[in-house]
């Protein structure tokens, strides 16, 4: 059973007074706990795919179904809900909040989610226990290294138990140890949680730890390998 | 949610700082100016009523339409008749009758030569009288500089400038020169009991101030004086009370076309105080709508260049599961909290400063030297029940405003447009 499936989407953009196809019928389907990433040169429409599966934006034309839902068809606030109940976001810039510590970043999106105090310190400190870092549970962001603050995204965006977690270029800001202690962990939940992880990415280390990959290209699928 | 929205602003001093000084300021202005201009009009009104107007006063048509000239010849007659029948149909209110006229100032030398002159202004109150409050009313005891309150018919307290000027002291003889009631010429030598100063140049130059037995002898006044003043006991002036009871005099005493007939004013009809309090009244409104409105643009302005520095904040917000609706909500959450804690602070300083200023006053004495007006030497800020919401409410109303517009461009972009634009 396809946890996300993509027939025929096409996305453009307007841009002066004609428009800009970033995505031109694209048919994929991804299955629950993949670890599969989208690869391509800039602008090839991986980033604007990811949104389109989280919700964020909506295709022009095409459906995408995620966790049977039409996003097309969703509200603004059903959208938000899909988000904070099922789907996890990692950037490539951390994107903590900076005055607020490790645990109330963590915390945020169970806040959303009017879930007890205590169920949440639960949750959040499960959370950091995933990623290593409980000792950290009260810094602030500007207290930690890129690594452990892309720790703390992976953290941030697992403490809900999502289905699928987007990835954008999650270890461009990384060098090369950290990025694979952050592979290693994202992949140590993807096979423990079942969870679907999905990343946009041109970094070589992260097509390494992937099961599969889809090469975009001017927004159309190029490829799409499976790696057994 | 809130705890989390409150930790943010404690936190993150550019998001809360500068919202909560100009809050504070602005609070800090409207109570402030409000509670001192209430304060200084309610003194201006104080002092007008005590020496001049009354919070009622009748006279006689005739002599309210030349009061300046002091025409003690249209003066009121049948006095006690009349402070009779006001006691007994108006029992809440003081009545008082007083003459004032005006003169030369004569001092003698040892000899009974004139030694020095000067035009007076005469003032005749009830001094002698066992149960007499307009001493204490007019501030005489407190403003005497040097000898006494006069003790007995023939004795004045005169100008303390004056009596510096040609060296008169407590206890030498002056004589007055005038007309009567009548228009016969009016000579009455008085000892000085003291000398007086309220701190006013008006009430100040050439002040004579004698009992009122004494004024109805020397200007032949029996039964009669120049105007009778009516007080509220409570000592606030009330304008809808004074209008009422106007109104129920007139139209028991007064008769229209007999020129000497009695008729009330109330204190707003006499000396221009109408258009002063009217303008006093509508400062507050004024000045609370300009601080509004300039607050709202500081404030707005603040909240759209916090808007641009979070963007990154709502666009992981978003990301995160946050509807933007939810997010503009907490942007008025935000904004009120920050507006709670600038207008209570605010409003605490503003009371603050008002409450010294009510204690203590401002003495302008030295700055009225030259001046003509009735106006008090000290100025004192008045605290009032109004103080402690009138810059509180508009604290609040100009952050959430301001911040309210600025928020809305947020909420009116769609969800994708907005990430985009929120860099993440």
């Amino acid at each position: 059973m396809a946890t996300i499936k993509i027939n025929d989407l096409v996305k453009k953009f307007p841009v002066g007074k004609g428009h800009f196809t970033a995505l031109n019928g694209i048919n994929l389907n991804f299955d629950k706990g993949e670890f599969a990433g989208l690869v391509g040169p800039s602008g090839s429409g991986k980033t604007t795919l990811l949104n389109i599966i989280g919700s964020l934006d909506t295709p022009t034309t095409g459906s995408t179904i995620v966790l049977d839902k039409s996003i097309s068809e969703l509200s603004n606030k059903q959208a938000a809900k899909l988000r904070n109940k099922h789907i996890g976001f990692i950037f490539q810039t951390y994107n903590l909040l900076p005055v607020y510590t490790v645990f109330e970043n963590v915390e945020f999106s169970l806040l959303l989610q009017k879930i007890s105090a205590f169920e949440r310190k639960k949750a959040v400190m499960m959370a950091l226990e995933w990623v290593g870092l409980t000792d950290k549970a009260k810094s602030k962001p500007n207290m930690l290294s890129g690594g452990e603050s892309q720790r703390v995204a992976i953290a941030r965006s697992m403490v809900k138990k999502p289905e699928i977690v987007l990835a954008d270029e999650p270890t461009a800001n990384l060098d090369s140890k950290n990025s694979h202690h952050i592979l290693q962990t994202m992949k140590k939940l993807n096979e423990e949680l079942n969870v679907t992880f999905l990343f946009a990415t041109h970094d070589e280390k992260v097509m390494q730890y992937l099961n599969r990959i889809v090469s975009l290209e001017d927004g159309k699928v190029v490829s799409d390998e499976i790696k057994t | 949610m809130i705890k989390f929205i409150f930790k943010g602003i404690l936190r993150d001093k550019s998001r809360s700082l500068l919202p909560v000084i100009v809050i504070s300021i602005g609070v800090f202005l409207t109570v402030f100016m409000s509670g001192w201009m209430k304060g200084v009009f309610t003194d201006m009104i104080d002092m007008s009523a005590k020496f001049q107007t009354g919070h009622v006063k009748i006279m006689t048509r005739s002599y309210a339409e030349n009061q300046n000239q002091l025409p003690n010849d249209l003066a009121l007659l049948n006095v006690e008749e009349i402070l009779t029948g006001l006691n007994s149909d108006y029992p809440d209110m003081e009545w008082v009758k007083r003459i004032n006229f005006g003169g030369l100032l004569d001092v003698p030398d040892e000899n009974g030569e004139t030694r020095a002159q000067g035009p007076a202004a005469g003032r005749a109150v009830d001094l002698l009288s066992p149960n007499s409050t307009e001493a204490d009313r007019m501030n005489i005891t407190n403003s005497i500089v040097k000898g006494s309150l006069p003790g007995k018919q023939g004795e004045a307290l005169i100008s303390n400038d004056f009596a510096e000027r040609f060296g008169v002291k407590p206890g030498d003889d002056i004589t007055i020169f005038g007309s009567t009631m009548y228009g016969s010429m009016m000579f009455k030598t008085f000892k000085v009991s003291g000398t007086i100063s309220f701190g006013s140049s008006f009430l100040d130059r050439g002040a004579i101030i004698i009992d009122i037995s004494d004024a109805q002898l020397a200007l032949d006044m029996e039964d009669a004086s120049s105007e009778i003043l009516g007080y509220f006991k409570e000592g606030t002036y009330d304008d809808m009370r004074a209008d009422s009871v106007k109104t129920s005099f007139n139209s028991m005493y007064s008769i229209a076309d007999d020129e000497f007939s009695p008729k009330m004013f109330k204190l707003r009809e006499q000396n221009g105080l109408d258009d002063l309090l009217t303008r006093g009244e509508n400062m507050s409104g004024i000045m609370v709508f300009i601080f509004v409105l300039a607050m709202s643009i500081v404030l707005w302005n603040t909240g759209l260049l916090g808007g641009l520095r979070r963007y990154s904040e709502y666009g992981v917000r978003l990301a995160l599961g946050e509807n933007k609706g939810h997010i503009y909500k907490t942007i008025i959450y935000e904004a009120i909290l920050i507006g709670l804690i600038g207008s209570i602070v605010g409003t605490i300083f503003g009371l603050g400063a008002c409450y010294y200023l009510q204690e203590n006053g401002i003495d302008f004495s030295s700055l009225m030297k030259n001046v003509n007006m009735m106006m008090p030497p000290v100025y004192r800020a008045v605290v009032s029940p109004e103080l402690f919401y009138i810059g509180f409410f508009p604290g609040l109303i100009a952050m959430t405003l301001g911040n309210a517009l600025a928020g809305y461009a947020i909420y009116k972009r769609k969800t994708a447009q907005l990430f985009k634009e929120l860099e993440v």
